[in-house]
């Protein structure tokens, strides 16, 4: 995905030194824990001689499968500036370093724009949301047009019924009316015919 | 006859064109979860480039990153 660059491309200061990003999980834990084991993984790079470029805090995230019974856990992401010589020694620290679940330690390729994945994850995740909340919307709509419908019909319904009983009322009415104005003729006496 | 053959072809005879191919993209990364995660399926399993439409180049490069996704935990190895 090309995103619009933000940060600047990554070039090695010297000849001698190679960028490389380290991504770190670690479970949740608290903000103590947390803190010392970020100071941990810090310190083995700088042990190193390695030199501090970036820093991406991804915060807490759900887990695809359970890593040592833990379905949450926090990433964060590094990029250093080191001897390549010296790889291996932080890579085998990191392995032995308790509370780190898993790291990576790649090269990425020339020319790498840093991008700051917590932050577009999260613009994604709204994105997303919007997404879903348009579905919604468009689900409540139709049944609002449904129920209009329904009682449309119903109220179209009720309209004809009521005509149809006022015309059934008015009839015998009528005819009633009739027959008491013909009784009234012919029981008039004044009619000479 | 003329039928016959429009009911044989595809809905859509057009070629697919590789995504990343139109960005123009040099390096897929791991850490890019929303454009990985339209490319795994259900069972967790990397789509077919028949299915896709992604040339060969992208694809190795996506699957290397989807690996390294599935080692850090952010997509499943199988579900």
């Amino acid at each position: 995905m090309v995103y619009p660059r933000i940060m600047p491309t990554l070039e090695p200061s010297t000849e001698d030194v190679v960028i490389y990003e380290c991504c770190v999980l670690y479970p949740v834990l608290q903000q103590k824990d947390e803190q010392a084991v970020l100071k941990e993984v810090e310190g083995t790079f700088e042990e190193v001689g390695a030199k501090q470029i970036a820093k991406d805090l991804w915060g807490r995230r759900g887990l695809a499968y359970s890593i040592k019974g833990n379905t949450e856990g926090n990433f964060v992401v590094y990029y250093y500036e080191m001897d390549p010589s010296k790889v291996k020694e932080t890579d085998t620290a990191l392995k032995i370093m308790k509370n780190v679940l898993r790291h990576l330690i790649v090269k990425p390729p020339k020319g790498y724009v840093i991008q700051k994945y917590s932050e577009l994850y999260e613009k994604w995740l709204k994105e997303r949301e919007t997404i879903d909340q348009v579905k919604t919307r468009e689900k409540e709509e139709k049944l609002k047009d449904q129920v209009a419908k329904r009682a449309k019909q119903q109220a179209r319904r009720t309209d004809e019924r009521k005509k149809t009983e006022v015309a059934e009322v008015k009839k015998p009415m009528e005819q009633a009316d009739l027959t008491e104005k013909l009784e009234k003729l012919i029981s008039d006496d004044t009619l000479d015919l | 006859m003329a039928q016959q053959q429009n009911t044989q072809r595809r809905s859509d005879p057009r070629a697919k064109v590789c995504p990343f191919c139109g960005k123009g993209t040099k390096y897929v990364d791991y850490k890019d979860y929303p454009t990985l995660k339209p490319y795994t399926d259900y069972f967790g399993n990397i789509r077919a480039r028949y299915y896709s439409g992604i040339c060969l180049k992208h694809q190795k490069m996506l699957r290397h990153a989807i690996e390294l996704a599935r080692f850090m935990g952010m997509l499943a190895y199988r579900k």
